[in-house]
């Protein structure tokens, strides 16, 4: 197994870990957000901006692994 | 300019005007017709007057065929015929879709209006112009900072990466963004060798669509302009829309009305709503900041916006120009820390506070972490605002690339239809991310300031997250 068969196998499973781990955080989020709405309508858009900012880290994390895959693409051959 | 364009090319690639022109005139006559008989329906179910049903039936019926005879009989003569190049016809046809999209987008902006236009009434207007006034200002300085950003990193190359602590996580992605960029171009030359003779097809399989810009250099490979251009692509883009902004904003505010128009109502039903969230956070401390959060987040979303156009191309898809925007953010936060807490109160905060003897004794440990912290924030908002218009892009471009495919093995009632509807989706959750990114980043540059503000609950907690 050379370096670019690796490379071609672990790329597409490294993305699919981060979306995994952005998945369930997001879930989490998203789900304390809508509570927190539904008990407290009238802070909607304070939750909501918080909501989005959060996302935004998590969301981060996967683009990560989605860079990285755009860096070392070049080099599976 | 379309007729300027057509005029461009005659002489040196009939075929490729005729082509443009023939496009042009398909789909003006499309929407006209379009235009009647959506008229003809709504009219009749909005206001129903004297028409009666059979003549408006009628009416229709006759609409319907003459754009059916008039604009497919056309478009199927234009590729019945041998000349014609897909490229410029497309290019063509999209014209009128230009100013469509363009259209839309500012209804989409205006969709707040019937709350917006009884508030905008009320809240105080001079704050608001010259808080503009000091965005087009800064906008205008930010325009100039891509070119910077390329001009160090095409100096300082692949070399001293590891040299400088404070450009040192910025500098190792500089090298591999402009590398890449050589390679986009070398790919491009590559294939317009062959692209020459096939008719620009050459959407399949390439890392980007093809803009107005690749287009040209298609056209002429020799003029200086366009090999600048082509070069340049992103900073050509990025000032575009950079001059869009500014050029919109000024027919919007040239005379602020108290009853606003749309465009008006548009701009400042997004500022004051951008006023109450980053207010929510920066309080009393807003007035000073807000210009350079408005014009960050005006500048990404026209950035973010404009690679939705057909032909043109998001500046933000690159890594040199979201660099250059988060080194700015940088700069700005940590002098603005410098300037609100004090050299000793950075300093302070820096080390993270230290009250007691554990906080002291932490300080070689804390003041590592804190500067770490600080350091990859350009790069956590660089890399994030690029993966997603990038990834977004590429999207579209699969699809696309796709739908070429198909048209090249001749199954065009498996390309366009289903292909078509896909991109358009895409194009819909592109929107979406384009405004949502813009967002982010305007309110990640709110939350870093707000941590560097004199603030008794002064959250330090918060830095953690910029991991």
């Amino acid at each position: 197994m050379n370096f670019a068969a690796t490379l071609g196998l672990a790329l597409p499973i490294g993305i699919g870990l981060a979306a995994i781990g952005s998945g369930i955080g997001l879930g989490f989020m998203g789900r304390g957000a809508m509570e927190a709405m539904g008990r407290q309508p009238e802070a909607l858009p304070k939750i909501q901006v918080a909501m989005i900012i959060g996302f935004g880290f998590i969301e981060a994390l996967t683009i990560y692994a989605f860079v990285t895959m755009f860096f070392l693409q070049g080099k599976i051959q | 300019m379309a007729a300027a364009l057509v005029a461009v090319l005659l002489p040196r690639h009939p075929n490729a005007a005729l082509s443009l022109a023939a496009g042009q005139i398909l789909a003006a006559a499309n929407f006209f017709f379009l235009t009647r008989l959506v008229k003809l329906f709504t009219g009749a179910v909005v206001a129903p007057t004297r028409t009666t049903g059979d003549w408006m039936r009628a009416k229709g019926f006759l609409v319907g065929t003459a754009k059916f005879v008039i604009v497919y009989g056309g478009a199927f003569a234009v590729l019945q015929w041998r000349g014609a190049e897909f490229l410029p016809l497309v290019a063509g046809l999209s014209m009128p879709l230009l100013a469509l999209v363009l259209k839309s987008i500012m209804l989409a902006f205006s969709a707040g209006d019937a709350h917006s236009s009884r508030r905008a009434t009320t809240t105080a207007a001079p704050a608001r112009s010259s808080a503009k006034l000091a965005a087009t200002i800064l906008i205008a300085g930010l325009l100039a900072l891509p070119v910077a950003v390329r001009a160090f990193a095409q100096d300082h190359g692949a070399g001293d990466a590891a040299t400088a602590t404070e450009v040192g996580a910025p500098l190792t992605e500089e090298p591999a963004a402009a590398e890449r960029e050589q390679a986009e171009a070398a790919h491009t030359d590559a294939t317009h060798a062959e692209g020459a003779h096939d008719g620009g097809e050459h959407e399949g399989g390439g890392e980007h669509l093809p803009n107005w810009v690749t287009i040209a250099n298609d056209y002429f490979p020799d003029a200086p302009v366009v090999r600048w251009m082509h070069d340049n692509e992103y900073l050509v883009f990025a000032w575009l829309a950079g001059f869009l902004f500014l050029g919109l904003t000024w027919i919007g505010m040239r005379k602020p009305s108290p009853v606003p128009g749309q465009l008006q109502n548009a701009i400042e039903w997004i500022i004051e709503s951008m006023e109450d969230v980053c207010g929510g956070m920066l309080g009393r401390h807003l007035h000073k900041y807000f210009p350079f959060i408005m014009a960050i987040f005006f500048y990404i979303l026209m950035m973010n916006l404009i690679g939705i156009i057909p032909g043109l191309k998001s500046s933000t898809s690159t890594l040199d120009v979201t660099l250059a925007l988060a080194l700015v953010t940088f700069l700005y936060v940590q002098i603005s820390g410098v300037i609100n807490l004090g050299p000793l109160g950075y300093l302070d905060h820096l080390a993270g506070s230290p009250r007691d003897i554990v906080g002291f004794a932490m300080l070689p440990v804390m003041i590592p972490v804190h500067i770490l912290g600080e350091l990859v924030k350009p790069v956590s908002l660089s890399c994030r605002l690029f993966g997603n218009i990038f990834g977004e892009d590429t999207l579209i471009v699969v699809f696309v690339g796709v739908a070429a495919l198909c048209l090249k093995a001749s199954l065009v009632a498996l390309a366009v239809p289903p292909m078509a509807g896909i991109t358009a989706l895409f194009m819909l959750l592109q929107t979406l991310t384009a405004i949502v990114q813009a967002l982010i980043f305007a309110l990640l540059t709110t939350v870093y300031l707000y941590m560097m503000l004199p603030h008794e609950a002064h959250g330090h907690e918060e830095s953690g997250h910029a991991h």
